[in-house]
């Protein structure tokens, strides 16, 4: 379990990274993690390695405007203790605590989490519910991508050759809103069979915008519009009924791990228990307010 | 007299070891980092290999094209079968009539077996190189029919996986003991199911590795070897390799783990030690996680379907069971393919008083990588089968588990006790350890919590597991039926130098069994010094005449009688010596704590002044007292000793997501004498952890063709801190056996009991719904398919 030769670079700024990029077989190297792994069984044999570690310019958790902007390199154990993100985006503290062990939440990146697009990851799903925009370079300049159209298929994104993701740029959220993320695996740390995330904002009992979406169920997370639209103006206490049939349209993957129907048992249950989370939550928020 | 005065006073009692929580001697080294393990190595000019492995279940080989691989930088030499023509097949042979042995060549000839099965080896200056040389070989295969199925395997007209056994079928066995059909039919209750545990990686941190150095002045050849039983390796290399033992010479130095994975004897191993020879410079090769998960030895794989029959007081009068055992592709050497399933009727009656017994082992050959020996051989299979039947009765007859239990274990008064299979049970503490699990369960307030709990969406689940086991098996009994090794004997070796330091020599092999520390622990009490004085030798077969390994639970109970006696001979020596010294009778002399002396006067020396005195001092000792300071015996216990156990299991499932947790485990256990209640502790915590994967999580998946599926740990999936509840445990001791140390065997027990008791306490949690377990593991997947299947019916 050795990977094949390859030749190693290491830039210190975007544009050299780019220009290292501008080869016919590149790969990145973000926190390794799971290029790294893949590389060790040969499934990739990229011809150069242009390690992107020593880019001060993709690191980094800032305001920005309306929005906040986190650095590619962001590794998940800095994102999970992040002040401005504890108190803006708490859910992303509690996704975090779902994705792998610690030496592994140590080196593995945002940027690579979005661009190794595994359906049942925690970033992808965040990315999707929070409505976030991913930022990216090229030699050719720069362009946004939401999230929602970022995520093709497992392992594949609309980022194009010769492209990085410097940053993740997240939407603040609406004063009150609450969040919930939740997942089922069979073991602390991997990948969830199902993952729910949820944002919702009250008026009393009344929900007036939620937001639901599914990881691990699709070759991509998902929102649930339907279920949404459904929602907002309804009682908190129709989220169960809402979530009922979430299920009904969706064709979950069968895996040695977690068979189709599981999957589509969870869905339901953890949509439900998601959304009702966050509604909890934004009415602790509307009380402390 | 004034010297007498300033002396301390000197003790009278000497400290006791044995049983003390003594910290493991070996953890400083381990712990740092300062360990040596096969892969550690390094040798000047050594060279790297790596093996092309079929990538097919069962196919004949047309053709290997070498050509590329040869040519690329770096490569030494390229292999294949036809290079090793001078090296017999591993062929495990045994006693039993019913037996067909099979023929494992070291590099598939013209057919290989199973994914994973070596094909070609790469030599080359790197594993780097080896490894890129390896992907540039092509093999040629043209696909053979295959029963992958064990049972598909035993019906007429299956394809054939090896021409010398017939049928697929390498062994049959049966018990017999009474009419068992006649008393199940007349029985007042009847229970009965199919029960089956997934095949399972063995799984050490450390994967296999060897290194073999090669002295060409000398014709020897060492081969370091991450491996449980190097005296067996040793005895095997010698034969096919035509070397005598004295240039042969196989060394376990530190290694991580074994599980019964590291207990055969491996082609790598042999590749190894052959290859130094022939390219006269060192060799390794250090096994990755691939190779490990298809090319190490694999545990269980067995279809039992049996049936209890009960009188109406719930009394056990019967048991029947007819299991078939997927062993793989080769019969393992040397245990053969009979020791796991055959074990597992050997055993199926348990700890119960069953006057009938009928079981019957067919043990099939599939293209799969072999089965072999693994942490409880047979007995997790058997006690979790056994276990839900009886949880099956229990249910059946409205009787608590621990009542059911209690009505049928074997009494005090019944030991020694011979079970259907011909299996004697010597007194240990089956009901005692029943009592304090029960005690420790608390059924009424746990059937309390669990009707509240039920009321809130989470089904607890409460599960029992008696079991017995038999350890230190000494050379009466074979550890695998009909094999023709003994491995019921150990010699020890214990010297005292010139410098006064202690040296234990054995010819076990440690793999995390703290034999260091507890083998000193039993040496020092017997010899009146500190156990951090006493240095303990083993895993070398230079340093012994014989010795097979450690596996078995056999190293605590067989070396550490060896140790007991060959220290009390050394200690008659001392003591000899010592008398001459003070001018006393040798019976007035005493030691502890490395000081020899007389109790009540000042004769008070250590003992590098004895070591002086007997190997340095010309004028001490009469000539004709100076005996070297050094005993060797022998220890056999000719038959076994029983250890048992009780495990208790507490789970709790959400009713919706069918999350399984484990929320409390607690183990009742009679070992005997403990040597050293950490270790005992740190074996059934580690054995429980092992059990807990059996029962929630490991599964080596193959698809119908015989690839495998789990080829990785992110497919095969182990317990971590996380999945593992705070364990607690109990040490009973009723009645010591037997043997030198009263000590009974403990390695495996944990991996016995745990499986059983996690199954029944998930079935107790499901038990309204209608559904329990019958093959582990049990996950949350598999349970909603159960649920689901039962509302359908
Ligand atoms: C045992 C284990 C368990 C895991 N469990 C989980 C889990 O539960 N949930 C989860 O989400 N993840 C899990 N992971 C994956 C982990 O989170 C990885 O860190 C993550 O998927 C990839 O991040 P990385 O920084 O390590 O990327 P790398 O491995 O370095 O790269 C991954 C891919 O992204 C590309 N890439 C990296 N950065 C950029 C960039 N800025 N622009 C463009 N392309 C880029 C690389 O070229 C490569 O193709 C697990 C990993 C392991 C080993």
């Amino acid at each position: 379990m050795k990977p094949a030769a390859f030749e190693y670079v290491r830039p210190t700024t975007l544009a050299e990274a780019l220009a290292a990029l501008d080869h016919d077989d590149a790969k990145l190297l973000a926190g390794g993690q799971s290029l790294v792994p893949m590389m060790n069984f040969r499934l990739v044999q990229p011809e150069r390695i242009v390690d992107i570690n020593h880019v001060a310019e993709l690191r980094g958790i800032v305001e920005d405007g309306d929005a906040v902007r986190i650095g590619a390199l962001t590794r998940h154990a800095e994102a999970a203790r992040d002040p401005l993100l504890a108190r803006m985006l708490p859910v992303v503290a509690e996704a975090m605590a779902n994705v792998a062990h610690v030496a592994i939440r140590n080196r593995g990146t945002i940027g690579g989490s979005l661009c190794h697009a595994d359906p049942s990851a925690e970033w992808p799903l965040l990315t999707v519910l929070l409505d976030a925009s991913i930022d990216i370079a090229s030699a050719a300049g720069r362009r946004s991508e939401p999230g929602d159209g970022f995520f093709i298929a497992p392992l594949v994104t609309a980022l194009e050759d010769g492209e990085i993701v410097v940053a993740v740029r997240v939407p603040r959220p609406a004063p009150g809103t609450g969040m919930a993320f939740l997942e089922v695996a069979q073991r602390a740390g991997d990948f969830a069979a199902a993952a729910a995330g949820a944002t919702v904002r009250l008026d009393g009992d009344r929900i007036v915008e939620a937001r639901l979406a599914l990881g691990g169920v699709a070759d991509a997370p998902m929102r649930l519009a339907a279920i949404e639209a459904a929602l907002a103006g309804a009682d908190r206490r129709d989220i169960a009924d809402a979530v009922a049939d979430a299920a009904a349209d969706l064709e979950p993957n069968d895996d040695m791990h977690a068979s189709a129907d599981y999957r589509r048992r969870l869905i339901p249950v953890l949509a439900r228990r998601a959304l009702e989370r966050a509604a909890e939550r934004s009415s602790t928020l509307a009380m402390v307010k | 007299m004034t010297d007498a005065l300033a002396l301390a006073p000197v003790e009278t009692v000497r400290p006791k070891y044995i049983g003390k929580p003594v910290q493991r001697l070996e953890d400083p080294r381990l712990l740092a980092g300062a360990g040596r393990y096969t892969a550690d190595i390094q040798l000047d000019r050594m060279l790297h290999l790596a093996f092309v492995r079929a990538d097919q279940a069962h196919a004949e080989i047309r053709a290997i094209d070498t050509n590329a691989a040869a040519a690329m930088p770096g490569v030494v030499a390229v292999l294949t079968a036809a290079d090793f023509a001078d090296v017999a097949d591993l062929v495990a042979t045994s006693r039993m009539q019913t037996y067909n042995a099979t023929h494992c060549p070291l590099l598939a000839r013209d057919r290989v077996r199973y994914v994973g099965e070596a094909v070609a080896i790469v030599v080359a200056a790197d594993r780097y190189r080896a490894e890129d040389a390896a992907a540039a070989i092509a093999v040629d295969y043209a696909p053979l029919a295959a029963a992958i199925d064990p049972a598909a395997a035993l019906a007429p007209g299956a394809p054939q996986l090896h021409p010398e056994v017939p049928g697929n079928l390498v062994l049959e066995r049966e018990f017999r003991t009474g009419d068992a059909a006649a008393a199940i039919a007349e029985a007042a209750h009847v229970v009965e199911g199919t029960f089956r545990l997934a095949r399972k990686s063995p799984l050490a941190i450390e994967t296999r590795a060897y290194v073999a150095d090669y002295d060409r002045g000398r014709d020897a050849i060492t081969l370091f070897s991450s491996t449980q039983i190097p005296g067996v390796v040793r005895d095997a290399l010698a034969s096919l390799l035509h070397l005598p033992g004295n240039r042969l010479r196989v060394v376990a130095p530190d290694v991580g783990g074994g599980f019964g994975g590291k207990g055969s004897l491996y082609v790598e191993e042999v590749i190894v030690a052959a290859l130094a020879r022939r390219l006269e410079r060192p060799v390794k090769y250090v096994g990755d996680r691939l190779e490990d998960l298809t090319s190490t030895s694999q545990g269980f794989d067995e279809v039992v379907e049996a049936r209890l029959g009960l009188d109406a007081e719930g009394r056990f009068v019967a048991l029947e069971a007819e299991v078939i055992g997927d062993i793989g592709a080769y019969s393992i050497y040397p245990w053969t393919a009979a020791l796991e399933p055959v074990q597992v009727v050997s055993f199926l009656p348990g700890p119960y008083r069953i006057a009938a017994y009928r079981g019957r082992v067919r043990a099939a050959t599939t293209p799969k990588p072999p089965t072999g020996p693994y942490r409880g051989v047979g007995r997790p299979m058997a006690v979790f089968a056994l276990e839900r039947l009886v949880d099956m009765a229990a249910v059946r007859l409205g009787l608590p588990p621990d009542e059911i239990r209690r009505r049928n274990l074997v009494r005090p008064e019944d030991f020694p006790f011979r079970i259907g299979s011909g299996i004697r049970w010597d007194r240990s503490g089956f009901l005692e350890c029943l009592d304090a699990a029960s005690v420790a369960a608390d059924l009424t307030e746990f059937r309390r919590r669990q009707a509240e709990a039920r009321a809130a969406g989470r089904w607890l689940g409460i599960g029992f597991a008696s079991y017995a086991e038999l350890t230190g098996i000494g050379s009466r009994i074979a550890v695998a039926p009909g094999m023709p090794i003994n491995t019921g004997s150990e010699t020890a070796t214990i010297r005292i130098d010139a410098t006064g330091a202690v040296t234990a020599t054995f010819a076990m092999a440690s793999h995390g069994q703290s034999l260091e520390t507890t083998l000193a622990q039993i040496v020092a009490e017997e010899l009146g010094v500190r156990p951090q004085d006493v240095a303990v030798v083993q895993g070398d077969t230079d340093a012994a005449a014989h010795g097979t390994g450690t596996y078995a639970s056999r190293s605590a109970v067989i070396g550490g009688g060896a140790a007991i006696r060959a220290t009390r001979t050394l200690l008659g020596k001392v003591k000899a010596a010592a008398a001459l010294l003070f001018d006393v009778d040798p019976a007035e002399v005493e030691t502890g704590d490395g000081v020899i002396f007389v109790p009540g006067t000042n004769h008070r020396i250590d003992f590098a002044d004895l070591a002086r005195a007997v190997y340095s001092d010309m004028a001490a000792l009469p000539h004709d007292a100076r005996a070297t300071l050094e005993a060797q015996e022998s220890f056999d216990p000719r038959l076994g000793t029983t250890t048992s156990a009780t495990h208790l299991a507490e789970v709790e499932i959400d009713a919706e997501t069918l999350a399984i947790r484990l929320t409390r485990f607690f183990v009742a256990e009679d070992c005997g004498r403990m040597i050293n209640p950490l270790v005992v502790d740190g074996q059934v915590h580690g054995g429980v952890v092992q059990g807990i994967g059996v029962a929630l999580l490991e599964e080596l998946q193959f698809d119908e063709t015989g690839q495998i599926l789990s080829a990785s740990l992110a497919d095969y999936l182990i317990p971590t801190a996380a999945e593992v509840p705070s364990l607690g445990v109990a040490h009973l001791e009723t009645e010591l056996p037997a043997n030198p140390g009263g000590f009974r065997g403990m390695g495996e027990g944990g991996t016995i009991g745990a499986p059983a008791a996690i199954a029944n306490a998930v079935s107790d949690a499901v038990a309204h719904l209608g559904v329990g377990v019958a093959t582990l593991p049990i996950t949350p997947s598999k349970l909603a398919r159960l649920l689901a299947d039962n509302e359908k019916e």
